[in-house]
């Protein structure tokens, strides 16, 4: 053990130095040269000093009109109610897919035949159907997570040990019981994997979402500000976006690692 | 059942059990006909090569399985899927890793009715029973193999069920850990008299903890031979250097070798 966590000590000495030397570099790409000019024009790459002045005069100034927290707050909101709507529906479905032949036969193929399709590619049909408001970029983003949560879903269910359920039916379980005590248990850990996969791609969906057709959100500033070379902000907006796909995976881990804390042991 | 005193109940019956797997010209003829008695109270065990047909056997009595011909008949009664008077402990893998190891036991008990603190305090009982009191909090995954398969057998227990299948439980151990479970399963069964179908390759396991062991040939699946050691009923673990045990078991090694040759034979020219 002792050796175990010597390892991981080491490896985060290796994780921080890595860090830094990408940093240093940035700084001196980004530093003026003894000639006057950067190795970079701050037109391309802004130094770090200077981005993290933008990001403060963000944070007091608001962008167009609105105020930072604003627009994280309305790019949440659209990952938010997406994200908890396909994980309530699409994984329901998925279980109920996995537990019975004529609920997958019946959902099967939409799924499967939608699910190759580039969903950003259907914005601009959902724009006409829905508008350019907020349930056009929800449904965007949910219809990219539903496949897979759905399919991992019933993929969880098929993988349940057959030696688990055999027992449960050996020792008298009903039905009901099977599934709510031993099948959708063992199912979690694949959900789980599924769940911390989803937040990825909806993040990603929620870029694309937010490029067209609106006026708020952390995306459309990034995007805006590219319109006016303001480069300091573009790259506030990315580093904004990064931060929060960090922070959702680590708190989808944290809630994972407590619920399912059996996951991938055997027992 | 209404017998006369001493003599024995047929508590489960195997008659004329056949199973066939797939269909047409791919069919694969599992068992051939099978009768077989487990009189109540005995402890069978079935040794047999690789792919014999064993734990269809057992699976079809448990009830996971149906038989291609023939019926299963317990008490009299033929088997329809499985029942909570038929406890099952597999191989491994079979426990829920979710559930704290108390929560495995008490499982069965609220299956069949029993209230949360009733089945609760029923699950202690048979953790105490394979030693495992101070775990019951603990979780599947942080128990070792030998304690794992103690808690299966604890759990197939916790319904006082009828009958024990138990399908190679110890086969995934090691050899220590394998010897200090057959001894412990020796004493509850001397001490509970369950009857019991056990499946095993070991000779020597079979031998130390069975009243009936019963050699099945390679596929399909017959009864070559049976066997009615008395080493069961010895509380002396040292029964197994005896000059009996050794010939009986020198016996059934030959028997299984000529079969094993077939199944490898089989194997190779499929």
């Amino acid at each position: 053990m002792k050796t175990a966590g010597a390892a991981a000590r080491r490896s985060r000495w290796i994780n921080l130095a890595s860090f830094t030397v990408l940093l240093l570099l940035w700084v001196a790409i980004t530093t003026p040269l003894p000639g006057g000019e950067p190795l970079v024009a701050p037109l391309f790459l802004p130094s770090p000093g200077s981005v993290f002045d933008t990001l403060l005069m963000l944070m007091r100034n608001g962008y167009q009109g609105k105020s930072l927290s604003v627009h994280i707050g309305i790019s949440l909101f659209r990952f938010g109610v997406a994200f908890v709507l396909s994980v309530l529906v699409a994984v329901p479905l998925g279980l109920w897919m996995g537990m019975n032949q004529t609920a997958k036969a019946i959902l099967d193929p939409p799924i499967e035949i939608t699910r190759p399709m580039p969903k950003l590619a259907l914005l601009p049909l959902l724009i006409i159907w829905f508008g350019i408001g907020e349930v056009s970029k929800i449904v965007i983003i949910a219809l990219a997570l539903f496949p897979i949560l759905s399919i991992s879903a019933m993929q969880a269910v098929a993988g349940v040990g057959r030696r688990k359920i055999q027992a449960a039916m050996a020792l008298g379980a009903s039905k009901g019981m099977i599934f709510r005590r031993v099948i959708f248990p063992a199912s979690l850990p694949g959900i789980f994997t599924s769940i911390r996969v989803s937040i990825g791609l909806g993040v990603t969906m929620l870029v694309g979402a937010e490029l067209i057709a609106t006026s708020s959100g952390i995306a459309y500033m990034a995007m805006s500000a590219s319109d006016f070379l303001l480069t300091n902000v573009v790259i506030v907006g990315v580093l904004i976006m990064a931060v929060l796909g960090y922070t959702l995976d680590l708190l989808a881990r944290s809630v994972e690692k407590r619920i399912v804390h059996w996951g991938g042991k055997e027992g | 059942m209404t017998l006369p005193a001493g003599v024995a109940n047929v508590k489960a019956r195997f008659e004329g059990v056949a199973k066939r797997f797939g269909s047409g010209a791919d069919a694969v003829q599992a068992l051939e006909p099978i009768d077989i008695d487990i009189m109540e109270n005995a402890f069978v065990c079935l040794v047999g090569p690789s792919g014999c047909g064993k734990t269809t056997l057992l699976n079809i009595l448990a009830g996971f399985e149906t038989a291609t011909a023939g019926r299963v008949l317990m008490d009299g009664e033929p088997v329809q899927g499985p029942d909570p008077r038929r406890g099952v402990v597999f191989q491994q893998g079979a426990l829920f890793t979710w559930m704290s190891v108390l929560d495995n036991v008490a499982f069965g008990p609220i299956a069949i009715g029993k209230s949360r603190a009733e089945a609760k305090a029923i699950a202690g009982q048979y953790l105490e029973m394979v030693g495992l009191t101070s775990f019951s909090h603990r979780y599947p995954y942080e128990l070792s193999g030998g304690m794992q398969q103690r808690v299966g057998i604890a759990r197939a227990l916790a319904n006082d069920p009828e009958i024990l299948l138990m399908d190679e439980p110890f086969a995934a151990l090691d050899a220590q850990t394998r010897e200090l479970l057959q001894e412990e399963i020796k004493r509850i069964w001397q001490s509970t008299r369950k009857t019991v179908l056990w499946i095993t390759h070991s000779i020597e396991e079979a031998l130390f903890l069975a009243t009936d062991v019963i050699v099945m040939s390679a596929r399909p699946g017959r009864i070559k031979a049976r066997f009615r050691p008395a080493f069961a009923l010895s509380k002396d673990p040292t029964v197994v250097a005896s000059v009996d045990f050794m010939q009986m078991k020198a016996e059934i090694f030959g028997l299984l070798r000529e079969e094993a040759l077939a199944a490898q034979h089989q194997e190779a020219t499929r």
